[in-house]
C-alpha cells in the first residue's frame, strides 16, 4: 500500500495544498456562472452558492478521511477495496476524466478569447502553445505544478477589485425581497452551482504529496471558504448590475461586467482581464495534464514525461475537434455530470465501503 | 541538452506564434466614435462618425453614410467605402432620429450588446429632428463625438441631466417595473448642441418628451446623487440653489391601493439671491419655499406618468422589492391608481462668500 509514498523533496507546504485546490476550481466557471444558477433561483440564487459551498466542506473531509484510512491516494484506496482489477479499471476512468477536463476548459478559454479578441484565432495553434506550456510545467514535478498555481492566484488577484466599477452601477434592491423562491428552487440553483465549483477532487491524487497533511486540512477549509467567498460576491455583485431579463442573455456575466470599466490607459478592459484569465487557467490546464499522466504512470507503469505528452495531443485533438460553442456545451455538460456524481455519490461511496471494510479487518 | 532545446522551442514559439494574430494597428484604421441611426422611409439610415487627425495636430470630422434594413448591413455598406477599416471599440455616442425612437431602440441596442468591443459606457441620446444634422457641424476644437460625450457628461455630473448611458438604459428596459430615458438634443446653431430635455420611453419606444425645466425634479426622483441647480421665486425677489447632497427615501405604505411615500432631503448651497443683502429670516423662507416647490413638481411629474402610463421611477420595481410573490401583470393595471405622497425637506448650508 505504500506505493503512493513521495520523498520528502518532492512534497509541498501544507499551505501549498489550499492554492492547488482553489486555482484548480476557479477557471472558466467563474466567468458565467450567474446566468446559469440564476435560471432557477433567480437573485436569491446566492443563498445556493454559499448553500452549495458549505456542502464542499463536508466532501472534502471525507476526502482527507479515504486518503487518511489508506495512506495514500484514490488510486490505492480503489485498489485496496475492489482488489487489483476492478480497482485499476475504476482508476483507468480517472485518465479519461482529465483528459476530457483539461480539453474542456482549453476549449473553454479559446471560445472566450475567439468571441473577445481574436475572431480567427486557430484553435491549433492557440491549443498547442498553451499545451506545451502545461506540458513544459509537469515536467517540472508536482512543486513546479503547485508553484503555478500559487502565481496563478496570487498575480492577478487584483481582477477581484476591477468589478468596483460595477458597483457604481449596480442596484441592490434587485436582490429584495430575500426568500421569494421555495427551498426546491434553491436547491436545484445549489446543483448548478455546485458544477462551478469542482475540481477540489484533485486532493484525491495529490494527498500524498503533501508534507503534512494533517496540517494541511486547515488551510484547504480556508482556501476553500475564500472560493465561496469569490463566488459569492460575484454573484451579489451580478444580480445588483443585471436585472434578470439582462442576465438571461448574458453568457459571460462576469466578462460583460467588465465593459462599464473605464480607465484613463485602458479603453476596453477586457482585453487585460481575459489576458490575465489565462494565466488563471494555466494551474488548471497543468494540474489535470499532472493528474492525468500521474495516475498513467501508476497504473501502466509508464514515464510520467511519455504519458504527458501523449495526453496533451489527446487534448489538442479534442480542442479541435469542438470549436462550435454546441460541441462545447455537450462536453461541459458530460464533464460536469461525471464531475458532480464523482464528487456526490462516489467519493461518500468511498467513504462508507472504506469504514466498513476496515472494521471487516479489524475483526 | 534536453531541457535546453525545449526551453528555446517554446520561446521561439511565444515570439514568433503572436504575430500570427490579426492585428489592428490604431493609425490604420478609422476609429468609429459616433453613430446616428435615422429613418429614410423605410430603411434605416446610418451615420458613423470619424475624427480626423491633421497633421497641425487639428481635429477633422469624416462622416460614412449608408442606408440599410438592419444595422449590421449598414456598417458592411460603410465597410465598402472606407479605405481603412472601421473598428468599434472607441465608440462613445450613438444618436437617434426622433422617429426611430418611436418605433423602438431594442434591436439596435442589441447589436450593440452583442458586439464585445462596444463598452457598457457608451452615451444614447435621441435626437430633436435628424441624427445625421447633427453630425454634420461641427463642434469644439476635440471632435465632434468628443463634443457631444463631454457635453452629456458634464451635464449629468453636475447638472441636471439625470446619469444615463448605455448600460443604464438597457438595465432599465430589462428591469420589469421600470421604463428607460434618454437625453434629447437639439441642435440650436451650426457649431452648438443643446440638451432639450428628456425622452422618456415606454418599454422600447418613445412615447413623452419631458421638457427641459423639469428635468432638475425628474433627476431628485431618478437618481442617488444629485448636482443639479434650480431656481425658486419669493417675496424677495428669484434665487438659485445648487444642490449638494441627496437623500431620498421611498417607503411603500400600503397596497391597495398601492401608495408611495417620497421622502426628499436636500442639502444646497444658495448661488444667487435678486437682493443684495439677505434678510435675517430670509433663508429659512428659501427653504421652505423650495420645498414646496419640489413636493409639488415632484408630484405632478409622477401623476404625469400614471397618466402616460410610463414609470421612470421604477415604482414597480420597488413595489416588486417589497412584497413577495409579486404580480407584474396586476400591477399594470394598479399603476394608474397608485397613490403617492411626496415630501420634501431643503437645508441651505451656505451662501457664498458674501453676507
Amino acid at each position: 500500500m505504500m506505493q503512493g509514498s513521495i520523498q520528502e523533496r518532492l512534497q509541498i507546504s501544507p499551505f501549498m495544498a489550499a492554492y492547488v485546490i482553489v486555482s484548480m476550481q476557479i477557471g472558466i466557471g467563474v466567468l458565467g456562472f450567474q446566468r446559469i444558477i440564476a435560471k432557477d433561483a433567480g437573485t436569491d440564487a446566492w443563498i445556493s452558492v454559499i448553500g452549495a459551498g458549505l456542502t464542499i466542506h463536508i466532501i472534502v473531509w471525507m476526502m482527507y478521511k479515504i486518503c487518511e484510512t489508506v495512506n495514500g491516494d484514490i488510486l490505492d484506496a480503489n485498489v485496496y477495496l475492489f482488489g487489483k482489477i476492478i480497482g485499476n479499471s475504476i482508476n483507468t476512468f480517472f485518465i479519461f476524466y482529465y483528459t476530457v477536463t483539461c480539453a474542456g476548459t482549453l476549449g473553454g478559454l479559446y471560445e472566450i478569447i475567439r468571441t473577445w479578441m481574436f475572431q480567427s484565432l486557430s484553435p491549433f495553434w492557440f491549443g498547442a502553445v498553451y499545451l506545451l506550456l502545461g506540458i513544459y510545467i509537469v515536467f517540472g514535478g508536482f512543486r513546479t505544478v503547485a508553484g503555478t498555481s500559487f502565481f496563478g492566484m496570487v498575480i492577478p488577484f487584483y481582477l477581484l477589485f476591477s468589478f468596483g466599477f460595477a458597483l457604481q452601477y449596480g442596484d441592490f434592491t434587485n436582490l429584495l425581497p430575500i426568500m421569494d423562491h421555495s427551498f426546491i428552487e434553491l436547491v436545484k440553483g445549489g446543483y448548478h452551482m455546485s458544477l462551478s465549483y469542482l475540481g477540489y477532487g484533485i486532493l484525491l491524487f495529490f494527498y500524498p504529496f503533501i508534507k503534512n497533511p494533517e496540517q494541511s486540512k486547515k488551510f484547504v477549509h480556508i482556501g476553500l471558504l475564500s472560493t465561496i467567498f469569490i463566488y459569492t460576491a460575484l454573484a451579489v455583485i451580478t444580480f445588483a448590475y443585471f436585472p434578470l431579463g439582462l442576465l438571461e442573455k448574458s453568457i459571460w456575466a462576469t466578462l460583460e461586467m467588465w465593459k462599464i470599466v473605464r480607465l484613463p490607459i485602458i479603453e476596453r478592459f477586457e482585453y487585460l482581464g481575459i489576458a490575465n484569465w489565462t494565466l488563471i487557467m494555466l494551474p488548471s490546464i497543468a494540474l489535470s495534464l499532472w493528474a492525468a499522466s500521474r495516475v498513467t504512470k501508476r497504473i501502466f507503469h509508464i514515464n510520467q514525461k511519455k504519458s504527458v505528452i501523449f495526453i496533451a495531443l489527446v487534448c489538442l485533438v479534442i480542442v479541435v475537434l469542438i470549436p462550435t460553442r454546441e460541441r462545447l456545451n455537450v462536453l461541459f455538460n458530460y464533464t460536469a455530470i461525471v464531475g458532480f456524481s464523482l464528487a456526490y455519490i462516489y467519493t461518500p461511496l468511498l467513504y462508507l465501503l472504506l469504514l466498513i471494510k476496515k472494521k471487516v479487518k479489524a475483526e | 541538452m534536453k531541457k535546453s532545446c525545449l526551453i528555446v522551442t517554446l520561446l521561439l514559439c511565444l515570439t514568433i506564434l503572436p504575430g500570427c494574430v490579426e492585428k489592428k494597428v490604431i493609425d490604420d484604421v478609422n476609429i468609429a466614435t459616433g453613430i446616428g441611426i435615422d429613418k429614410s422611409e423605410k430603411q434605416f439610415l446610418g451615420s458613423i462618425m470619424i475624427p480626423v487627425f491633421k497633421p497641425d495636430k487639428s481635429f477633422g470630422n469624416f462622416t460614412f453614410k449608408a442606408k440599410g434594413k438592419v444595422i449590421r448591413d449598414l456598417v458592411s455598406e460603410m465597410q465598402k467605402k472606407a479605405s481603412q477599416p472601421i473598428v468599434s471599440g472607441s465608440l462613445d455616442i450613438a444618436l437617434f432620429g426622433e422617429d426611430v425612437a418611436r418605433e423602438g431602440l431594442i434591436n439596435t441596442l442589441d447589436v450593440f450588446l452583442r458586439d464585445p468591443s462596444v463598452g457598457a459606457r457608451v452615451q444614447l441620446a435621441v435626437v430633436n429632428g435628424k441624427a445625421i444634422d447633427i453630425f454634420k457641424g461641427k463642434y469644439g476644437d476635440r471632435g465632434n463625438a468628443q463634443y457631444l460625450t463631454q457635453l452629456l457628461e458634464h451635464n449629468m455630473e453636475q447638472q441636471n441631466l439625470p446619469l444615463t448611458n448605455l448600460h443604464r438604459f438597457l438595465a432599465a428596459f430589462y428591469q420589469k417595473g421600470m421604463d428607460p430615458y434618454l437625453p434629447m438634443l437639439k441642435k440650436s446653431s451650426r457649431n452648438l448642441v443643446t440638451i432639450s430635455g428628456l425622452a422618456l420611453f415606454k418599454d422600447e419606444k418613445l412615447v413623452d418628451i419631458l421638457h427641459e425645466n423639469k428635468m432638475y425634479y425628474f433627476k431628485l426622483l431618478v437618481d442617488h446623487h444629485t448636482l443639479g441647480v434650480v431656481k425658486v421665486k419669493e417675496a424677495h425677489g428669484e434665487s438659485t440653489v445648487k444642490s449638494i447632497g441627496l437623500k431620498k427615501n421611498i417607503r411603500l405604505k400600503g397596497r391597495n391601493p398601492y401608495t408611495f411615500s417620497i421622502k426628499i432631503k436636500l442639502k444646497g448651497d444658495l448661488t444667487e439671491h435678486q437682493e443684495r443683502i439677505l434678510e435675517k429670516g430670509e433663508i429659512r423662507e428659501i427653504e421652505n419655499k423650495l420645498a414646496q416647490q419640489i413636493s409639488k413638481e415632484c408630484k405632478m411629474l409622477i401623476e404625469e406618468f400614471q397618466r402616460k402610463n410610463i414609470d421612470p421611477v421604477g415604482f414597480g420595481h420597488f413595489a416588486k422589492t417589497r412584497t413577495r410573490n409579486f404580480d407584474y401583470k396586476k400591477w399594470n393595471e394598479e399603476y394608474k391608481n397608485a397613490k403617492f405622497e411626496v415630501s420634501a425637506d431643503v437645508k441651505l448650508i451656505g451662501h457664498g462668500v458674501v453676507e
